[in-house]
């Protein structure tokens, strides 16, 4: 987070008392720097709410001016918050020197605050707001403008240069890693990639100048380079995934696939029913007919071979209509009227007689087949009785007459 | 804004399905009442003239669409195996019976590996009582036919009784009728 911010740490090697006592005051500007930040001295905190208690205790104290604040007025300041809270943060917070006694002497019982804690405190909260880039926008606004300060010496210049690489360096690997992850976490971290065109523009115009005015610089520069173009390579691929996972609509704030998956999978019975509150279902109820019913039984697989069915109609069959026996009972009594009027009261009647006397072919051929009718009609008792006598009639009408009797059955 | 309580109704049969109504209560317009032996009465949507929504298929309009039709009625003709048992009556209101009952003749009637068939003919039992075809009561484990089966026209029956009378016996009741 600060990657870009911190100065150059002293050499380790320090061996002299000097050294020893630039070293602990660098330390100390950091321990107050970051005073607002730290959980006990050794650890960051874990809870905002914390840091908002340094930020109140320091904005009561601008207020107090320089008579300082005692320690009730320092917890009637705090009175929002829990007293072991209050009472932590004011330990940790005079441990490392963002809040000192007016004199340093013992019993001292007015307190003053650290300037260097107050800027550090701005620093994080535009740090918090922002993000790193922002503050990358005014790293590089602030080079620009030290490059071209005719104070500016060619060391500061490559250390500078140097830590802008090393800034980028890491924020590219950042990108590449949030590119390989999943795309929520991608999405989340949408806006550091926003602006990145104009961020390598600044890069690239401070790297000009720095070589312009230091070609030994050219080292360093080269670092600096491809620290830019890695940057921009990475954010470049990074936005690509953002914008191939947003699919044709662009739009960011869809909610991707998975997470719609995620919810039909996980949501309560209850919540899958409410996304479709107010709207109106008029499905109509599937109908199963009688006959479809049918239709899929003998449709469906079966234990052994299907028999093939006799044709039927699906619709239903009303059975035989009412007017065929009426007809029937008809042809009887028509049947019987034409034998009792051939037998003339009598009980039989030769055929060969009968037929040559109607005299043409086709009334004889109608008489014959009623008498035919009548001696197959189980309910009439008439019969025809054929003997094996043939008489060809040439030129008549029929021509040959086959001799037998109409009669009548006995009983 | 006052609506036509009949019309309400119309359209509440038709979201929901048969719905109960109390015994004195009236049958609007364009609905009809299927009264059960044990005194409840569901209203039904009636067309007019004895017309079904099989006529659908004569106009070449798509019925309502369901998910595996033919298993559904293959399941459907083996509860009516079980709860139709008077094939000279009417279908509705029959009688109850056993799911137990209706999932064995399902599994007789076809092939297959029979505890899967069971586990299928059990959803579309349930899908079945859910468009009012049949009554399920699962905690009873009893089915009988839904209110929509008084909907059948009569002279439509025959086939069906005869299918009905070709399907495998119901067990509980091969034992009993001994």
């Amino acid at each position: 987070m600060s990657a870009a911010s911190e100065p150059a740490s002293p050499s380790p090697g320090a061996a002299s008392l000097d050294d020893v006592l630039v070293g602990e005051a660098i330390l100390g500007v950091y321990r107050q720097m970051f005073a607002a930040l730290a959980r006990d001295s050794g650890a960051v905190v874990d809870d905002p709410e914390m840091v908002d208690v340094a930020e109140t205790l320091l904005a009561a104290f601008a207020d107090a001016g320089e008579d300082g604040l005692g320690h009730e007025q320092m917890r009637h300041v705090c009175r929002r918050y829990p007293a072991e809270v209050f009472e932590n943060r004011l330990r940790v917070l005079k441990g490392l020197g963002a809040i000192r006694e007016v004199f340093p002497k013992p019993g001292q019982l007015r307190y003053r605050a650290s300037f260097t804690s107050v800027v550090g405190l701005m620093f994080v909260r535009r740090m918090m707001l922002d993000g790193g880039q922002s503050e990358m926008h005014r790293l590089l606004a602030l080079e620009q403008l030290n490059v071209t300060d005719p104070r500016m010496t060619g060391e500061q210049a490559a250390g500078g240069a140097e830590g802008l690489a090393r800034a980028f360096r890491l924020w590219s690997v950042e990108l590449v890693t949030l590119t390989n992850a999943t795309i929520e976490e991608l999405r989340e971290q949408a806006p550091k990639l926003w602006g990145s065109e104009e961020i390598i523009q600044r890069a690239e115009r401070l790297h000009g100048a720095i070589l312009r005015r230091w070609p030994e610089l050219d080292r360093t520069c080269t670092e600096l380079r491809a620290a830019i173009y890695a940057y921009g390579d990475a954010s470049r691929r990074a936005a690509a995934r953002l914008t191939d996972s947003a699919g044709t609509t662009r739009n960011l704030t869809l909610l991707p696939p998975e997470t719609w998956r995620t919810f039909a999978r996980t949501a309560s019975r209850e919540r899958l029913a409410a996304v479709l509150d107010g709207f109106v279902f008029d499905a109509a109820a599937p109908w199963h007919e009688p006959a479809a019913i049918v239709t899929a039984v003998e449709e469906g697989p079966r234990t052994t071979a299907p028999r093939p069915a006799p044709p039927r109609r699906s619709l239903p069959d009303g059975g035989l209509s009412q007017d065929v026996s009426a007809a029937d009972a008809g042809a009887v009594e028509r049947l019987r009227a034409v034998a009792e009027q051939v037998l003339r009261g009598g009980d039989r009647v030769a055929v060969h007689d009968l037929l040559s006397e109607t005299g043409d072919w086709p009334a004889s051929r109608r008489l014959f087949a009623d008498l035919s009718s009548a001696h197959l009609h189980p309910e009439l008792p008439y019969r025809l009785a054929w003997s094996a006598e043939l008489r060809p009639r040439p030129g008549d009408a029929p021509s040959w007459l086959s001799h037998g009797h109409f009669e009548r059955i006995p009983g | 804004m006052s609506v036509d309580p009949g019309v309400l109704a119309r359209a509440r049969v038709r979201v929901l399905g048969p719905v109960p109504i109390g015994p004195a209560d009236p049958a609007p317009a364009g609905l009809t009442r299927a009264v059960e032996p044990s005194g409840r009465v569901w209203l039904l949507p009636a067309w007019p003239d004895g017309a079904t929504p099989a006529l659908l298929e004569e106009y070449q309009t798509a019925p309502p669409s369901m998910d595996r039709p033919g298993q559904a009625r293959r399941v459907f003709a083996a509860a009516l195996r079980c709860c139709w048992t008077d094939l000279d009556t009417a279908p509705w209101p029959g009688r109850t019976a056993a799911i137990a009952a209706a999932l064995e003749v399902y599994t007789c009637m076809g092939r297959g590996d029979a505890d899967l068939m069971r586990r299928w003919g059990l959803g579309d039992l349930r899908r079945l009582a859910d468009s009012g075809w049949l009554l399920l009561d699962e905690t009873a484990g009893t089915v009988r036919l839904g209110p929509r089966t008084a909907a059948w026209p009569a002279d439509a029956l025959s086939s069906l009784r005869d299918l009905l009378r070709r399907l495998p016996q119901p067990p509980e009741q091969a034992g009993a009728a001994r």
